[in-house]
């Protein structure tokens, strides 16, 4: 009997789902979600404990020291910064709460074409310092899928060899397949009629879509190079070996509408450029198949 | 009705006057070190690891040395900390770093007592986690150790409030007017977990979940309940005379003795009492503390504090321009660790909740004392009380009885 896991961290819901039932599975699935837990602790936007909120706070100052692993992630940010050009900028924190996307009051005011590029990473001293004042990095875009990305790490050191890991149903991670079947089926849900399902086995996914919260100038999805909503805002999905750069270049394509060359090749992606018109990268099209969305699963 | 714009400038002219008479200043960031401290981490578990993560955020600290008995976890560990040397055994560490003058110990607590002691004998300054013990004789060789030490060397027992700015506040006023006569005091720890781990690899299934084991672990009332009962100790400066337990297992029941569900009720000599309750079997509320006086209540939340004030109690010039929280039919006003210098800044709403995690301001105090020579924020006399209490707690839930606490017991150099 496979068990199941559940958290309430980053503004959402984690699901966790192991094959097993002894008391070991149990201790293997919390310590998974427990890592999550802690990286709720330490990316956490709106609470003034986390070691993001710390960074906003004091790296106009000057160098912060900061987490090895969290450097790591502001790296990866900035190579899919980098690749995307600017499509995927997680110094957007400014632009999010100029268009009501974040609460609380402003603070510094941050200046309108902030981007990556003032937020400068020193990997040897494991220091950040931002260039100008009033920046604020948001890593809301990515924050899930490496927490899953970490999480599936605790999963595999334990020998879980069968799981599916998910942050609000767009942060996906999957080890191996259920028994009997070549991988998880998961449902892509756009505005099409129909709906894209793919089948991952060890293999991550996320999914950027222009729904839920809107900002006060219309919108869903903010293009950081302008920091205002994207005219292109599409649904993108990304397939790959992390969830983290799946979660990154899901929210650069959905901003950007389309799939750059600069994309590395082992991802593939589907984005839905208007109803029942999607294109297809990085894969055969028969990764992302096309059912009728009233069967699919 | 005052906004909240007009509120904050009344704060910054003639409001901060007041609130910087009733609030203490304390420094959002950790003190200035006269120099810098060499630290040494034993035990690279999961508190471990969360101490070398604190750690590092803080100037003037280089750590020196990990030791490990797992050879992957201390490689795990040694991977985040540049320049670190290794150790699987905490002796080799204390013969060869000899330039780690500050050791932080984070092993599981029955192990605590031989490299405790060791430390002491070394002459370094010692930083052990809480409980000091799972027995009274090994808590009070530890406390012994530290205080044949001398008052040159450090002892810092990690029981976090006393070094959290929020709980210094509130106890602050805990200690005035504000509050009063204290009428009785309430603390949960209630989260939803097995409290099982997964063993590393080379690790026994048994090692790793020593917490579930009677034989060593205090349970609940000693591993979450030390850190409570040490605030309403500190807050109080009362003795506690009795602990009547209760416990039992409500969901994991997975072969395990030890309560995953307990019911404490703690008598001090000056007629107060502390409920406590903690679960591993629902997490509704999470971890807090209520203290009670005759004036106002003060409820704590390790990031974040409030006083609920009587109706009938004084008015504090400061208080409208404090910010406020509902809670149902209750008005909490928040307790602002930094107050008046965020008042200054015009950043007043900013400031609801701790800026770093309450281990931080452990971690600060710790190293701040072995360099600056300042006074350790729970000393080994503070932390063996609360230890015995703890053992005591865990008594009492084992046998579902009164135990009662022999004042002669809570004295270093008691039987």
């Amino acid at each position: 009997m496979p068990q199941t896991f559940a958290l309430h961290a980053m503004g959402t819901r984690f699901e966790l789902v192991i094959a097993g039932d002894n008391p070991s599975v149990r201790a293997i699935g919390e310590e998974a979600l427990r890592e999550i837990a802690r990286w709720h602790d330490l990316l956490g936007l709106f609470e003034r404990h986390t070691e993001l909120a710390r960074i906003n706070r004091e790296a106009h100052e000057g160098p912060v020291r900061t987490d090895r692993q969290v450097l790591e992630l502001l790296l990866l940010c900035r190579a899919v910064w980098e690749q995307s050009d600017g499509a995927f900028d997680p110094a957007i924190g400014g632009a999010m709460h100029r268009l009501g996307f974040h609460p609380g009051p402003q603070g510094q005011v941050s200046p309108t074409n902030a981007s990556l590029a003032d937020v400068l990473i020193d990997a040897a001293a494991c220091t950040v310092r931002f260039a100008r004042p009033g920046i604020r990095l948001d890593l809301g875009a990515v924050a899930k899928g490496w927490a899953i990305d970490q999480a599936a790490a605790v999963l595999r050191e334990h020998g879980v060899r069968c799981a599916l890991l998910h942050g609000g149903t767009s942060s996906i991670a999957a080890l191996a397949a259920p028994p009997g079947e070549p991988g998880w089926l998961i449902a892509i849900s756009g505005e099409s009629h129909t709906q894209h399902t793919v089948v991952l086995c060890d293999s991550a996914m996320g999914v950027s879509a222009p729904r839920g919260r809107v900002a006060a100038a219309g919108g869903h999805i903010i293009d950081p190079r302008s920091g205002a909503p994207s005219a292109a805002a599409c649904t993108a999905a990304v397939t790959g070996p992390s969830a983290a750069l799946c979660d990154a270049w899901s929210t650069a394509l959905a901003v950007l509408g389309r799939r750059p060359s600069t994309m590395p090749a082992s991802y593939a992606s589907a984005i839905e450029h208007s109803p029942d018109r999607w294109s297809i990268q990085g894969a055969p099209p028969s990764h992302f198949s096309r059912l009728p969305r009233e069967t699919a699963a | 009705m005052i906004d909240s714009t007009r509120r904050e400038f009344l704060v910054q002219s003639a409001g901060a006057l007041t609130v910087m008479a009733l609030v203490p200043q304390l420094s959002r960031a950790a003190e200035k070190l006269t120099g810098p401290v060499n630290v040494a981490i034993i035990g690279a578990g999961r508190q471990g690891r969360a101490i070398i993560g604190e750690l590092q955020k803080l100037e003037g600290v280089k750590i020196a040395a990990i030791c490990d008995t797992l050879q992957s976890r201390l490689d795990a560990s040694l991977r985040r900390v540049q320049g670190a040397e290794g150790f699987t055994d905490h002796k080799a560490l204390l013969d060869k770093a000899k330039d780690a003058t500050a050791i932080i110990i984070a092993t599981p607590t029955h192990l605590h007592r031989q490299i405790a002691v060791d430390c002491l004998a070394a002459g370094r300054h010692v930083y052990c986690e809480a409980p000091l013990a799972h027995t009274v004789d090994d808590a009070r060789a530890i406390a012994q150790a530290a205080s044949k030490a001398g008052s040159q060397i450090v002892f810092q027992c990690g029981l976090e409030g006393r070094s959290n700015p929020v709980y210094k506040l509130a106890r602050s006023f805990f200690r005035s007017d504000a509050v009063r006569d204290v009428v009785g005091m309430q603390a949960q720890s209630f989260q939803k977990t097995s409290w099982r781990f997964p063993a590393p690899e080379g690790m026994k299934d048994a090692d790793a979940n020593w917490r579930l084991n009677p034989d060593v672990s205090l349970g609940l009332a000693g591993e979450m309940g030390i850190h409570q009962f040490d605030v309403v100790n500190w807050y109080t400066d009362a003795t506690p005379t009795s602990v009547t337990g209760i416990g039992s297992i409500r969901l994991h029941n997975d072969g395990r003795s030890l309560a995953d569900t307990i019911s404490l009720l703690v008598k001090y000599d000056n007629g107060a009492v502390l409920t406590y309750d903690a679960s591993l079997a629902n997490s509704y509320g999470g971890r807090f503390e209520v203290l009670r006086g005759t004036n106002a209540a003060v409820k704590l939340a390790w990031t974040h504090g409030w006083m609920f004030k009587e109706a009938d109690a004084p008015t504090q010039g400061w208080e409208v321009y404090a910010n406020r929280q509902q809670f149902h039919n209750d008005e909490g006003i928040t307790l602002i660790a930094d107050a008046t210098k965020l008042a200054s800044q015009g950043k007043l709403k900013e400031g609801v909740g701790l800026p770093q995690p309450p281990l931080y301001y452990a971690m600060a105090d710790f190293v701040a004392s072995v360099a600056n020579a300042k006074p350790s924020a729970c000393d080994a006399a503070a932390g063996f009380r609360s230890t015995v209490m703890a053992v005591a707690a865990a008594q009492a839930v084992a046998k579902g009885e009164t135990v009662k606490i022999d004042p002669a017991m809570l004295k270093l150099g008691g039987a």
